[in-house]
């Protein structure tokens, strides 16, 4: 009796585990939220990141849907207006949508105030395109992922610049000034330290109320003792202003300045006065444009019309990616499952997919496989705080009032 | 109350000197301090830099303080009065007329919206005779109204006028800008007339006798109702001009910047003495010289915080502001 018992127990466990295995998995619907900058200091970058997630979207559907894979994704966006506060309200109604991971937003303190106020609790990831390094200054419980350098290394990235320009650091003054925000603070700093540790000098850094009227004192200051170059770090909508006030100083030497990612546009806006900004040059996130993935990111891009390449299009197209294939990975839509599987899919060591071989990357996903997905922008292969490893660069110079790329280097070498 | 630039006779030499005249005599002396510290270059630069400041802040006060000084509304909307000028000539502009024709215009719409809303509003609560802190509140839900009306129909994205921000005037060692420069004198003109209006025309006089007391004016035979919405059509007018000035020599706005701009009209009001248009103008000479003098030793981050400062030390010297007045006892 025990025997047959114990038979009919070992069938009906084969049996129910064969169902397990053989069965189809549950659709995967899901969504994914847009924090994007439609208004506000970083206005200009939301049609590009918008874009970006969109495109990213749509190709990872189809990419799924050839792997057989199950798994739909739709998007839902919201504007974060620059302000922590709208943000917040803004992440909040994007999570009453069914969101389960947020792309952006920009700017850090926004990230932040979602973090403490919101996705940390909820276990929901959140993939901010900010490079302040505030952000690490939170215990955010492995919700946050960034696929964008952080500025640890675009202050070495502009050192590097500076230096291919001037030849030198050694005894070269630069002049600092920055918005008062985490961002420009950050950045100054970790900037100020590499560039003496070279042997340059500093003066500055010139603290500015963004708000205010004029900036005609702040731009005496930046250009006081003719320095050898100027670093700014700012935002376009205060910099349409600086810009004014610097180059009515009669003094200022655009071909001197040296601006981040927060500054690089593929075409100046309008509102920049041209003297405040031609020949200057800057850093962004570097995308590598030799891979066959940019190409493939390229041509969807352009085929796609619309807003033009924006700093860190390709990042925010590579995020929304990864929350898509760590969906896939832990089977389910369910936040905190995406969260617990990101390093799964970005593995190192683990075999490596790319956009060209999406589709293999979500079937091999999809059968439990870890796997190192290599975005546009690169290897991500997060470190234990979320940051990626990647650490190229674009040196960039403006001509014309476009964005010419000079060379890419990687900051961290 | 409106007041005006004259303080009582007194026996002693310096209680005679009006506040103006002691108000210039410590800017000279701290400019030549200054100059002695930092040098004539630095210290005039930042002298200019402080007049241009005192320039847009000063012209956007005046209408602030006429409309306390007449009729005891601390008008949180008035920020927004001078984005609402600045937008209209913007979308005037664009249809293709002519930049002073379309702030003409603009400056028109803005007095008719201002007049309008006496009607609609203010004139309904003043008939109920509501609180200071109703006719606060409803001040703030004007502000938000037009606010995101403005972003409603212009978006939330910075607009310029287009104009040449980048011209400058060379004065020796110091520059300003050529748009600054006329702001700062239209402003100045501006306030001036408005003072001359308030003292000589029937129409002001009507208004000061409505600012110290109402219904003794209305007894007189004055059309009190008249003189309040000219009141505010005026403050309007000015609203418009200082937001248009002020974008043009600015070169780009966004639909806040009226509501960012506004504490620092309320600062110049109050420190030359509510109810005073040239009180307003010393009121704004005064935030705008600290600021950019303190520059010249702390990093500008400190500039608002400064601006701030000098508005609590005035006040706790004088409570009422530089051309501030002792009501007379009855």
């Amino acid at each position: 009796m025990l025997r047959r018992l114990m038979m009919g127990t070992l069938f009906a466990t084969g049996i129910s585990l064969a169902a397990v295995s053989t069965a189809p998995a549950d659709p995967i619907n899901l969504t994914i939220g847009k924090l994007l900058e439609l208004t506000g200091p970083l206005s200009e970058t939301g049609p590009s990141q918008d874009k970006a997630i969109k495109l990213a979207i749509d190709y990872a559907n189809k990419a799924a849907a050839a792997a057989g894979v199950d798994i739909k994704a739709a998007d839902v966006g919201a504007d974060v207006q620059g302000d922590p506060q709208a943000a917040l309200s803004a992440a909040r109604a994007l999570v009453a949508k069914g969101a389960s991971c947020l792309i952006g937003p920009s700017i850090t303190p926004e990230s932040i105030a979602i973090a403490n106020g919101l996705t940390i609790q909820k276990k929901i990831t959140i993939w901010p395109v900010g490079t302040s390094m505030r952000l690490r200054t939170i215990k955010d419980e492995g919700t946050i992922f960034r696929t964008v350098p952080p500025d640890s290394l675009q202050a070495l990235a502009l050192v590097a610049g500076i230096i291919d320009k001037l030849g030198t650091a050694s005894g070269k003054l630069v002049s600092i000034a920055y918005r008062n925000e985490p961002y420009g603070e950050g950045l100054a700093k970790d900037f100020k330290a590499a560039w003496e540790a070279k042997g340059g000098k500093t003066q500055g850094p010139v603290v500015f109320d963004p708000n205010q009227a004029t900036f005609d004192s702040e731009a005496g200051e930046i250009v006081a003792n003719n320095p050898d170059a100027y670093v700014i770090i700012d935002y376009p909508d205060t910099f349409a202003k600086l810009g004014a006030s610097l180059v009515r100083t009669g003094k200022f030497d655009a071909t001197k300045l040296f601006v981040p990612d927060a500054l690089a546009f593929s075409t100046v806006p309008g509102n920049i006065p041209a003297q405040a900004i031609e020949g200057a040059r800057g850093t962004r996130g570097g995308t590598p444009t030799d891979t066959d993935a940019y190409k493939v990111f390229d041509k969807l891009w352009e085929t796609a019309g619309g807003a033009e390449h924006f700093s860190l299009d390709a990042n925010s197209f590579d995020s929304t990616t990864l929350c898509m294939l760590a969906a896939v990975a832990g089977k389910s839509a369910d936040p905190a499952a995406i969260q617990e599987h990101v390093r799964a899919v970005t593995t190192p060591g683990a075999p490596k997919f790319y956009l060209t071989t999406l589709s293999d990357a979500f079937k091999a996903v999809a059968g439990g496989e870890k796997i190192d997905y290599v975005g546009v922008a690169g290897a991500f292969e997060f470190a234990a705080n979320g940051d990626p490893t990647i650490s190229r660069f674009d040196i960039f110079e403006y001509r014309a009032g476009k964005l010419a790329v000079l060379k890419q280097i990687d900051a961290a070498k | 109350m409106i007041e005006e630039a004259s303080a009582p006779p007194s026996p002693r030499w310096h209680s005679r000197l009006p506040p103006a005249a002691w108000l210039a005599l410590v800017i000279i002396a701290a400019l030549a301090l200054l100059a002695g510290v930092k040098g004539p270059v630095e210290a005039g630069q930042a002298t200019i830099n402080g007049l241009v400041d005192a320039g847009y802040v000063a012209l956007g006060a005046v209408g602030l303080t006429l409309i306390f000084g007449i009729l005891r509304i601390i008008n949180f909307a008035h920020g927004d009065f001078l984005t609402l000028g600045a937008y209209v000539a913007l979308m005037i502009a664009a249809s293709g007329l002519p930049i002073w024709l379309a702030a003409a215009l603009a400056i028109l719409v803005t007095a008719a919206v201002a007049a309008a809303l006496d009607k609609l509003v203010w004139e309904p609560m003043r008939r109920m005779q509501t609180s200071t802190l109703q006719l606060l509140l409803a001040a703030i839900g004007i502000a938000l109204v037009l606010r995101y009306t403005i972003q409603f129909f212009a978006g939330s994205q910075v607009r310029s006028f287009g104009q040449d921000i980048l011209s400058a005037v060379n004065l020796g060692p110091w520059h300003l800008g050529t748009l600054q420069l006329v702001a700062l004198l239209a402003g100045i003109a501006l306030i001036v007339a408005v003072g001359l209006g308030l003292r000589f025309t029937a129409v002001g006089k009507q208004m000061r006798a409505l600012s110290d007391n109402m219904a003794l004016a209305e007894v007189t035979g004055i059309d009190t109702r008249g003189a309040i919405r000219l009141t505010w059509i005026v403050a309007g007018a000015l609203a418009a001009i200082a937001g248009i000035l002020y974008a043009a020599a600015v070169g780009t706005i966004n639909p806040n910047f009226g509501s960012l701009i506004l504490l620092s009209l309320f600062t110049a009001a109050v420190l030359g003495g509510i109810g005073n248009a040239y009180g307003a103008l010393l009121g704004g000479i005064v935030i705008g010289l600290a600021q950019e003098w303190s520059t010249l030793f702390l990093n500008a981050r400190w500039k608002p915080a400064v601006g701030f400062a000098i508005l609590i030390l005035t006040l706790l010297v004088l409570p009422r502001g530089i051309f501030g007045r002792v009501p007379a006892r009855t």
